[in-house]
């Protein structure tokens, strides 16, 4: 029984299945472009042509990386303003504002106008580009992070300094006083400066310190003088014998 | 050329005087001596024009046949190469021409062209194929249906229609293309130049390929068993047809 059902099984040599695992929708030729099996997909895509880079000779094209943004018309006119200040203002602090209110600000503002310092407010991205062409290239790594300026025709750092710390969230960064960068310890300094009249006087002082003694020991009585000049000689003539013997 | 003349014109214009420097030479009127092309080789045949083709062939027994799609398949081995014309019309795929077709290219082409100067010929077969359709509203089964029309398999590259003479491709592309639009398979107008482009563009495409993978290296060497997926008609073609369609940015 077993051999008769082996043979009904198979027929003749070289059989095919009763059974093909082929999906009858469509025949290979069609008029519509027949959906590719997944497999193939992906091997067509990595199987995709690559043409060879174009050789371009160095500086024949501009580099696409190289080109910088331009400049909307806002950040134009910051930039001439920052100019103007930069041009008229003879002190320029830089100051970070942690979390000051608006109220504080305003107090702040009261306190600082009295004195003709004004606060300034200009996003970092544009003052750090700006600042990059002129020559306070060297005050771009103080705009770091919430920064605003304090600018004054004159040159008041000790009322600034005094205000300053009134308000426990400004931190003074740094300034530029007559075109000199100065840090903190340098505006502390600058401001326990005598006044310009002040240091002028001492240096006339000292420049005519001598004439002046003189002077000053001509106008009092003669005889001061003579005993003076006798001291004088004796001082000479005992030194000289001295060093004689 | 141009700039030889401006050159030209600008050194006569300059020696007569300083006053001259703001003479400007306009090119647009000036005429250009090239030198038209020689036709003396051209030989035309007597009958210029295309000749008729007939519907049916005329055979004794009429048989029946499969529908044997393979004869759209793939690219043309046979008809693919110029022999007397200048320009042609080449398939970009594969289709069936019917009599409406060969006859419609026979009368635009036979009309338009100027038989003293261009002769055109068939690259193509008669139609001999048959096509059987069985009665409108029939249900399946009771055998295969009558004859219905005779048609000329092409394959991709199978040239249709040649021209040549004394003619240049300016000329006579227009009317080809206007024949070209309507046949059932994209079809190009082609020169013996252009056509010759054609096939050194994809040898240099398969040549300087960045791609380190190929799919003819894929499919012959069976890498992850994509045979599974792949036909004996695939890995002879490479990839670049399928169906009736090819596929031109394959390599």
């Amino acid at each position: 029984m077993a051999a008769t059902l082996c043979v009904k099984l198979l027929p003749k040599q070289g059989w095919l299945p009763f059974t093909q695992s082929i999906r009858h929708g469509s025949k290979a030729v069609t008029r519509h472009k027949r959906p590719v099996h997944f497999l193939k997909r992906k091997l067509l895509a990595v199987t995709q042509y690559i043409p060879p880079t174009r050789v371009v000779p160095k500086g024949a094209y501009p580099s696409e990386t190289s080109r910088a943004p331009e400049d909307s018309d806002l950040v134009i006119i910051m930039k001439k303003d920052l100019k103007d200040l930069f041009q008229d203002c003879k002190m320029i602090a830089v100051v970070q504002n942690n979390a000051s209110s608006a109220e504080d600000l305003l107090i702040l503002k009261h306190k600082l106008y009295k004195h003709n310092i004004s606060i300034k407010f200009f996003p970092n991205q544009v003052i750090r580009s700006f600042l990059s062409d002129t020559i306070y290239s060297n005050m771009t790594p103080l705009f770091i992070g919430p920064t605003v300026l304090f600018v004054c025709k004159e040159r008041k750092v000790k009322e600034m300094l005094s205000t300053l710390r009134s308000s426990p969230q400004m931190t003074l960064l740094g300034a530029c006083i007559d075109d000199t960068l100065l840090s903190v310890k340098g505006v502390v300094s600058y401001s326990k400066l005598p006044s310009m009249s002040v240091v002028q006087g001492q240096l006339v002082g000292g420049l005519t310190m001598l004439t002046s003694h003189t002077a000053s020991m001509l106008q009092r009585h003669p005889a001061h003088l003579s005993a003076l000049l006798q001291q004088y000689i004796k001082q000479q003539s005992p030194g000289s014998a001295e060093e004689a013997t | 050329m141009m700039s030889f003349i401006k050159a030209a014109v600008g050194g006569i214009c300059r020696a007569h005087g300083h006053q001259q420097g703001y003479l400007k030479v306009l090119a647009a009127g000036l005429k250009t001596y090239d030198i038209p092309p020689d036709y003396r080789d051209v030989v035309l045949p007597e009958k210029p024009k295309l000749k008729f083709i007939e519907k049916v062939p005329n055979l004794k027994k009429v048989r029946r046949g499969m529908k044997r799609l393979r004869d759209i398949q793939g690219p043309a081995q046979a008809a693919n190469a110029f022999t007397t014309g200048q320009y042609a019309i080449v398939a970009m795929g594969g289709g069936y021409l019917h009599w409406g077709h060969i006859e419609m290219m026979r009368l635009t082409i036979n009309r338009k062209m100027n038989s003293r100067t261009t002769f055109a010929r068939w690259r193509i077969n008669s139609p001999y194929k048959p096509i059987t359709r069985k009665g409108l509203g029939q249900r399946m089964g009771g055998g295969k249906g009558a004859i219905d029309h005779y048609v000329t398999p092409v394959r991709y590259g199978r040239l249709i229609v040649e021209v040549g003479g004394k003619v240049e491709l300016g000329e006579i592309e227009n009317i080809l293309i206007e024949v070209a639009k309507k046949l059932p398979f994209p079809a190009k107008v082609v020169s013996r130049e252009s056509l010759a482009v054609l096939q050194q563009k994809q040898i240099d495409m398969e040549q300087n390929n960045q791609n380190p993978w190929t799919f003819k290296q894929i499919a012959w060497g069976n890498m992850l068993g994509i045979r599974k997926v792949l036909s004996p008609f695939d890995l002879h073609n490479h990839g670049r047809f399928t169906g009736k369609f090819h596929f031109p940015g394959r390599v």
